[in-house]
């Protein structure tokens, strides 16, 4: 911190002098242009009126304007010596400043490094202060630790020695137990004996009872089976005599029915058969006349006597040629006698029926 | 309640079938077209015998027609005369479709007086009955007559029996020449009698429609003219002498008119020709093809005519008044020498087949061809009056002679092989 200040006093003095300087400077560059200035100013402006030929006139105007010029000139280029003199002035101040300010600068930079160093120096003592420290609680640590750990061992000792004791009071403890349980075993097991004899009379004894009770109620029992088996017995033998009863009833009416179709069948059989049979006889005795054309129809009643003798034909429906209708008429006859059948029933539908004569 | 009505409603379905099939009824569909069977019992005869057995006729007849069946004499279980005399139970059994009985007697051998009934015996019922006087030559005709009457009676047909037949015949004289003879017979061919004799050739009669008189073609006078006769005087004309043929005449419906070929032109064509005025029209003008064979329809507008104006032989149709022919059969290269049926209906025609030569129909309607016979050596068909029978010419072992065929094709049957060739028949039409 000395150090620095120290820096600063006489970078400050130094300061001061080269401002000195430049003031200096300045006021002698000032002095030297207002002088010249002043003495050249009353020759310009003195007119001397006298009376002159114009070419002198001229000349001497042109005389004063060349001075004029010369002196404008001297005075330019005292100016510009000036100038440069100044600027020459001004660069070295400005080089001088520079050169103060990179000492400045190299001052502070130093400043700066010196400062990074106490700093670092002090981290460093720091660190090695936090390293000590570290250590430190190491130790500890490890002192606690060893601490810790003796004092476990303590204590486990101390437990096993509490186990064994304690092992050995159960020891004691379980054969006292052990004994204890064999005569309770004993007892237990004489009780039990005893129960068992006990048990075995008392259940014999119920065994007996139960028997007689079983006794009574199979007795009871079969005696309820073979009444109820009588009561149904009894009763199927009723349902089944009604149902025989109302199967044969429905049997005699099915069989009836089966009769009456059954005859039915037969009948129709029958009738079938003889149709058939009048149908072939009488196609065969039908000669169908040559006009007799398609689509003509009659249609013939016939009745039969018993045996099958033709007794009437009448022509019901016409075919509208009279030679057809005859020649039909003719078949039917000429087919005499008709076979029939002798089953009444069956002969009963041919007692008198129809035909339907067709050429095709 | 409700269970007794479907009590009563279940025993009236089960009564109503058989109270619908009461009445049964049988379908007869179909039956037979054989011929029908009759009895015909000989007639009974008074006085001198007869000299033709009219029932003997009737029975051939009847017979040959295809259309009746009659039972062998001995089969005959009695031989009753008239109705009194029947018991028609017994003849029931014989199951004929008639019984016909009748008698003749006469008292000089000429006047005949004959009788006939015919029955159903089934309805003990007459179905035909007429009593006649002829002389002893009408007899045979007579007998012609009942087997129409027979015929009508049983099958609803006009009868044939009494119409004729007109036929050419040719024989070899004892010196050694061809005879020609145009001749006409009963119906059955028998009773010929000869209408014109000549030494040339005679073709084509053809009868005119009242029966009485008949056209031909004659070479008698060294070419061919056509002649219209008179059956009962005989007297006759030529009526077509043309320079070239003069063929083929056949009767307008009517008998004012014939067509014919003529080929005075040049080509034979055919004309027509008006008896009463000479006048001649033309109905064909194809001169590159030869027409002939005209045949009227019987609504007299049209004629069938054979024309090879296709390259073969065909029958076309024209109309009187000339015009386009349209040709009219297209089955076979050879359809000839047509004749129409009186109904108009069926043509027949000679089919040619293989080079045989058949009688053929056709269905006009249908165009359906039929080949009714088997020679092969058939010609000039020509229907029955009635339609039902065709006659044509043909040969056996070397002779020409006539057979009929009914038009169904199933009855076939020849006429008396004289030992004379027969040719060109014509069935004349129904007597008037």
């Amino acid at each position: 911190m000395k150090n620095r200040l120290f820096e600063n006093i006489s970078a400050g003095s130094f300061a001061i002098i080269l401002h000195v300087a430049l003031f200096a400077l300045i006021f002698i560059g000032m002095d030297f242009q207002s002088t010249t200035q002043f003495a050249a100013q009353p020759k310009v402006d003195i007119v001397h009126a006298t009376a002159m030929d114009e070419a002198d006139v001229l000349a001497e105007m042109a005389r004063q304007q060349e001075l004029e010029d010369e002196k404008r000139q001297q005075e330019q280029d005292r100016q510009d010596e000036i100038d440069k003199k100044l600027e020459q002035t001004e660069q070295e101040l400005e080089d001088k400043k520079q050169e103060i300010v990179e000492q400045q600068k190299q001052a502070e930079l130093e400043q700066q490094q010196r400062e990074l160093e106490a700093e670092q120096k002090q981290q460093e003592i720091a660190e090695l202060e936090q390293q000590r420290k570290v250590e430190d609680e190491k130790r500890q640590q490890v002192l606690e630790e060893e601490n810790k750990q003796r004092l476990q061992d303590e204590e486990r000792k101390q437990k096993i020695a509490e186990d064994l004791k304690i092992a050995e009071e159960k020891k004691l403890l379980a054969e006292a137990d052990a004994k204890a349980a064999q005569q309770k075993k004993r007892d237990a097991e004489e009780a039990a004996r005893k129960a068992e004899e006990e048990e075995t009379l008392r259940l014999a004894k119920i065994a007996e009872e139960k028997k007689k009770a079983e006794a009574k109620a199979e007795h009871d029992r079969i005696e309820k089976e073979k009444r109820i088996a009588k009561e149904k017995a009894d009763a199927a033998a009723a349902k089944l005599k009604a149902e025989q009863d109302a199967r044969e009833l429905q049997m005699q009416e099915s069989l009836a029915t089966e009769a009456r179709e059954q005859e039915a069948t037969r009948v129709e059989g029958v009738v079938n058969k003889y149709v058939s049979i009048i149908r072939q006889r009488v196609k065969r005795y039908w000669i169908k006349p040559t006009s007799a054309e398609q689509g003509l129809q009659c249609t013939l009643q016939v009745s039969l006597f018993p045996g099958g003798d033709v007794k009437q034909v009448k022509v019901v429906k016409s075919s509208g040629n009279a030679l057809f209708d005859h020649s039909a008429e003719t078949a039917v006859y000429k087919a005499g006698p008709l076979p029939v059948p002798t089953d009444p029933k069956a002969a009963a539908k041919f007692k008198q029926f129809s035909f339907n004569f067709k050429p095709e | 309640m409700t269970k007794q009505w479907l009590k009563i409603a279940a025993s009236l379905a089960v009564l109503l079938p058989w109270q619908a099939q009461a009445e049964l009824v049988i379908d007869i569909i179909g039956g037979t077209e054989a011929a029908l069977p009759i009895a015909i019992v000989p007639f009974g005869n008074e006085g001198p015998t007869a000299q033709i057995d009219i029932s003997e006729i009737i029975t051939n007849d009847l017979a040959n027609s295809g259309r009746f069946d009659p039972l062998p004499k001995r089969d005959l279980i009695s031989d009753p005369h008239e109705k009194a005399e029947i018991n028609f139970k017994d003849w029931r059994l014989l199951r004929s479709e008639g019984l016909l009985v009748g008698k003749v007697s006469t008292e000089d051998g000429e006047l005949h007086k004959v009788q006939f009934q015919l029955f159903d015996v089934y309805k003990s019922q007459q179905l035909a009955g007429m009593r006649y006087q002829v002389p002893a030559g009408g007899l045979r005709r007579l007998a012609h007559q009942i087997s129409d009457q027979v015929y009508e009676a049983l099958t609803g047909e006009v009868g044939v029996f009494s119409t004729r037949l007109a036929f050419v015949t040719e024989v070899k004289g004892a010196d050694g020449n061809k005879r020609y003879a145009l001749q006409v017979s009963d119906a059955d061919g028998a009773n010929p009698r000869t209408v014109l004799q000549s030494k040339q050739p005679i073709l084509s009669p053809s009868w005119a429609p009242d029966g009485e008189r008949l056209s031909y073609v004659s070479f008698e006078n060294g070419k061919t003219e056509v002649f219209v006769q008179e059956m009962r005087s005989g007297r006759r004309n030529s009526v077509a002498a043309f320079k070239g043929i003069n063929s083929a005449p056949s009767w307008s419906p009517d008998g004012t008119k014939l067509a014919l070929t003529l080929s005075k032109s040049g080509n034979p064509e055919i004309y027509i020709l008006e008896l009463a005025s000479g006048k001649l029209s033309r109905v064909t003008h194809n001169s590159q093809a030869i027409d002939t064979e005209a045949v009227w329809m019987p609504n007299g507008k049209e004629i069938l005519f054979t024309s090879d104006r296709g390259g073969r032989p065909q029958i076309y149709k024209v109309s009187v008044d000339g015009g386009r022919a349209q040709r009219v059969t297209f089955e076979g290269s050879y359809n000839s020498s047509a004749d129409i049926s009186p109904d108009g209906r069926t043509l027949t025609m000679v089919h040619g087949f293989k080079g045989k030569f058949y009688i053929a129909k056709q269905d006009l309607q249908t165009g359906t061809l039929q080949v009714l016979t088997e020679s092969g050596r058939d010609e000039s068909p020509s229907f029955a009056p009635n339609g039902r029978v065709i006659l044509y010419a043909t040969e056996q072992r070397g002779k020409a002679l006539l057979a009929a065929v009914s038009v169904d094709g199933d009855n076939h049957r020849r006429f008396g092989e004289s030992g004379t060739d027969v040719r060109e028949p014509a069935w004349s039409p129904l007597r008037k």
